[in-house]
């Protein structure tokens, strides 16, 4: 199902790289460690397959889901991963494209495919999932000189769904939410410094919280000059992310991908003279958070979400070689 | 460093705040957002900025101390709000070239 409705998506997407969609994070294993060890990561990670890489992060095998269960079975689940890896391991470069993507998904039915780069050193992993959200991260700022976009600015769900991963949101049950509901440009930055105090309440990493503040900062100053309404911040904690949503109800953006480009502003001079105005908003929001997506229209308002992967857990679990 | 020590190198007006901080680095920009993407915790920044929304900015990156330059002067607010948030201000009749030069000088970086 997912693979039809991507292969229909792909042909709008010719230039996208697998760097661009591929996860980052990937969870991989060395060779002498134990397939339980390999079990314990994917239970605990919720991962169905684990690259195995070498003493030079190069790619050497791979271990799945399914090779656990034979190992569960078989009553070998003490044995090296080497000696039941996999071997022959496809991988994706950096540099693939989607339909090269799609291709290995369909002609060999595996659930994930190791990113190497051009000395066979892992770099990623991509599944159907990472796909998926890749193409909705790139229809966020395509939308917006594209015809479709009104299926979605028109939809009266445009303001309850997450643009990022479709789901329907409760802004209601949002862990923090602030009304931005003044127009003094000199109170820019409340909502932010709020939510960083209540972050840095919930025990969150401080450098995850920086991140946050800036780019909800950048969002909130947006409201404030640009849209001529009110607004609201919403933030949403989850396990090992957070997810900061921004939305007004005002003039909109004419164009999200130049609006997106460094120094460009729309910004009148006695807004510039305050310091505002550099043209750098919407690229320090893309810069300070992981994942960001931006759907707007003229005279519809913006919304903005971006997600920001929580430090202290990540780089814990980069390999597990122990 | 301490901020006491950079403000009595420098010959720097105190407008407010505590001057036991520490500060390692130095920050020298008008426009918020580059100095919202730029600036580095544990700065001391250096500005010719002074409504209230530099405490905002100086707040959420993390920068300790502002110098205001050229004989600005700071708006009320900005000092009631700097109050709030526990930034520390300065002012002096130099500018921020004058002034950038002398923190690296100090070993600000």
């Amino acid at each position: 199902m997912i693979q039809e409705v991507v292969k229909k998506v792909q042909e709008f997407f010719p230039d996208l790289k697998v760097s661009e969609f591929m996860n980052k994070s990937v969870v991989w294993i060395n060779p002498g460690r134990k397939l339980l060890h390999v079990k314990e990561i994917m239970r605990i990670k919720r991962i169905s397959g684990v690259p195995v890489v070498d003493e030079s992060e190069r790619v050497i095998g791979i271990v799945s889901l399914e090779d656990i269960i034979k190992a569960l079975e078989g009553d070998y689940i003490e044995d090296p991963v080497e000696k039941w890896m996999t071997k022959s391991v496809i991988t994706l470069k950096p540099d693939d494209d989607l339909e090269k993507t799609i291709s290995l998904f369909e002609k060999y039915g595996y659930g994930r495919f190791p990113v190497v780069d051009e000395n066979g050193k892992l770099v990623g992993i991509v599944t159907k999932h990472d796909i998926l959200t890749g193409l909705l991260v790139k229809l966020g700022t395509i939308y917006l000189h594209d015809a479709r976009r009104k299926d979605v600015l028109e939809n009266p769900e445009f303001f309850d769904r997450s643009l990022i991963t479709g789901e329907v949101i409760d802004k209601k049950g949002a862990d923090f939410s602030f009304h931005i509901d003044y127009f003094d440009t000199n109170l820019a930055g409340i909502g932010a410094s709020k939510l960083k105090q209540f972050l840095l309440e919930k025990g969150i990493d401080e450098r995850t919280v920086r991140r946050a503040a800036i780019a909800t900062y950048e969002a909130e100053t947006n409201v404030v000059i640009h849209s001529g309404s009110d607004g609201y911040i919403y933030c949403f904690l989850r396990d090992d992310q957070i997810v900061v949503r921004v939305e007004d109800f005002g003039k909109g953006i004419e164009n999200v991908e130049i609006a997106m480009k460094e120094g460009f502003t729309t910004a009148p001079d006695h807004i510039r003279e305050m310091g505002f105005g550099a043209g750098m908003g919407l690229p320090n929001m893309k810069r300070y958070s992981d994942k960001m997506v931006i759907v707007s229209e003229a005279g519809k308002g913006v919304v903005v979400e971006m997600i920001f992967f929580k430090e202290g857990k990540e780089n814990e679990t980069q390999g597990s070689n122990g | 460093m301490k901020l006491k020590e950079v403000m009595d190198e420098l010959g720097l007006e105190h407008v407010y705040g505590e001057l036991n901080k520490e500060v390692t680095y130095g920050y020298t920009c008008d426009l918020l957002s580059e100095v919202m993407g730029n600036a580095k915790p544990g700065t001391l920044w250096v500005t010719v900025q002074s409504h209230m929304n530099i405490i905002a900015v100086a707040t959420i990156t993390g920068i300790r101390g502002i110098i205001l330059c050229n004989g600005h002067d700071y708006d009320e607010q900005t000092i009631k709000k700097a109050k709030e948030e526990g930034i520390t201000l300065f002012k002096t009749q130099e500018n921020s070239f004058v002034v950038s030069g002398k923190l690296y000088a100090l070993g600000l970086r």
